[in-house]
């Protein structure tokens, strides 16, 4: 874990994010017959042409760079469903719907290497962009609450890449807020007979409401 | 004499803030004569310091005194009721900085030594008044503008501002960037046979406080100790 000296609390980059998310499985259709191919992690193929297949991410995105294959979009990334998905967001103020962890990083990839591949491209790429700033509006609401009392944060359904972006400043923060609660403590212990008003002080909240 | 030696090792343990705190300047009264130690009070002809003389020290000078029960605190003029006022009035607009800029750090370590126990409280109401502001701005706001409360800010919440800005940042970046692969930092140009390269002179490394240090060609590493005193 990342030290308090440490400078830099982000554990990791975008890009290491984006390393972990290409681990997620996508179908591909091989435009080419490509023999089996016997990598450290396992063995993929043969892959014959117009038959579909299940790969990494890294590998259909190799595999689509030299030309060998197309890339299916998955079926969340259809516009039907992310309108759905988005609707959703809107309606609810403080829930998070249900995506895949990395959909941020998957769909960078899948517009940045597979443009033909993907259905209205330009359209899924303005919904995925809404749905990430409606969550991540949502995110910054919920960290406005943090208070003394916030003792953990529960976020349900966040993403990969949304959880990366706001770890450091609200680990830093719940740090801060921990650390100026203990004078409250000690003025306690001085004074014995007067007790200041900690009792009233309201119900400790462990959890943020979901 | 009063002599007093502090250990590094315990610097490991604090956090950044904590080891800096150390070096603010507080005001104590002195309850007894101190001999031996009159370069602290630049009034006094003798060298020693009176009883009941009230003198600036450094923070962790002030709580070795205030242990050993020679010396008593006065609480800062950072956290008066002046202060204390304009926070209630509106906290995001309290210039901290100028005033103290370890002032929450101060402040946490002073409570339990000073005759004020509001102190604990008007620390944590500060920090909650700005968290709010601090949050709002860090994420979202556009980065050519500097907003106009960051001279504002302490050393600890600027702290903060800074790791959400980074973070929100290194993404912006990330999404409009496509290629992971960068040169490796040892290689900063063209290969050459290595008895041109060593005709040319060493190759130099930009430090980071902008000095050159020469390193070498084969692993890279520093070949002269950027920190010996020469």
């Amino acid at each position: 874990m990342a030290g308090q000296s440490d400078p830099h609390v982000s554990l990791f980059s975008p890009a290491e994010i984006e390393f972990f998310a290409e681990d997620e499985m996508v179908d591909i259709v091989p435009n080419l017959r490509v023999e089996a191919l016997n990598m450290i992690c396992g063995d993929y193929g043969p892959f014959t042409p117009q038959i579909p297949a299940k790969v990494p991410l890294w590998l259909a995105v190799a595999l689509k760079k030299r030309g060998k294959c197309a890339i299916r979009p998955p079926e969340w990334m259809s516009v039907e469903r992310l309108t759905q998905v988005l609707e959703a967001e809107r309606d609810s103020s403080r829930e998070f719907q249900p995506l895949p962890f990395h959909y941020v990083e998957i769909t960078k990839l899948l517009f940045h290497f597979a443009q033909d591949d993907i259905p209205d491209m330009y359209l899924v790429k303005s919904m995925v962009e809404d749905i990430r700033d409606v969550r991540f509006h949502k995110v910054e609401l919920g960290l406005e609450t943090f208070t003394n009392r916030t003792q953990a944060v529960k976020l349900k359904n966040l993403s990969a890449m949304e959880a990366n972006i706001i770890r450091p400043f609200s680990v830093r923060a719940l740090q801060a807020f921990y650390k100026h609660d203990i004078p409250d403590v000690a003025s306690q212990t001085a004074a014995t007979v007067n007790r200041p008003s900690m009792a009233d002080r309201g119900p400790r909240r462990t959890l943020r409401p979901r | 004499m009063l002599t007093y030696r502090r250990s590094l090792n315990c610097a490991r343990s604090f956090g950044k803030f904590v080891v800096c705190s150390w070096k603010e300047l507080v005001s104590v009264v002195f309850q007894v004569t101190a001999n031996g130690v009159g370069l602290l009070d630049p009034g006094s002809e003798t060298n020693s310091v009176e009883q009941g003389a009230k003198i600036d020290v450094t923070f962790w000078l002030a709580q070795e005194l205030y242990l050993r029960e020679a010396a008593s605190i006065n609480l800062p003029m950072h956290f008066n009721q002046k202060t204390r006022k304009e926070v209630q009035a509106d906290p995001e607009c309290v210039d901290l900085r100028s005033r103290c800029p370890y002032f929450y750090e101060l402040g946490y370590k002073i409570a339990p030594m000073v005759a004020d126990k509001e102190l604990g409280t008007f620390i944590s109401l500060t920090f909650n008044g700005r968290y709010k502001e601090i949050l709002s701005k860090s994420h979202g706001a556009a980065f050519a503008a500097v907003p106009k409360f960051l001279p504002r800010l302490t050393k600890e919440e600027t702290n903060l501002y800074e790791a959400a800005r980074n973070s929100m940042i290194a993404f912006k970046e990330w999404r409009l960037g496509v290629s992971r692969l960068e040169g490796a930092s040892v290689l900063g140009r063209k290969r050459k046979p290595i008895i041109e390269r060593e005709e040319e002179g060493p190759m130099l490394k930009k430090l980071y406080n902008g000095e050159n240090v020469p390193i070498s060609i084969f692993t890279g590493e520093l070949l002269q100790d950027p920190y010996a005193i020469s």
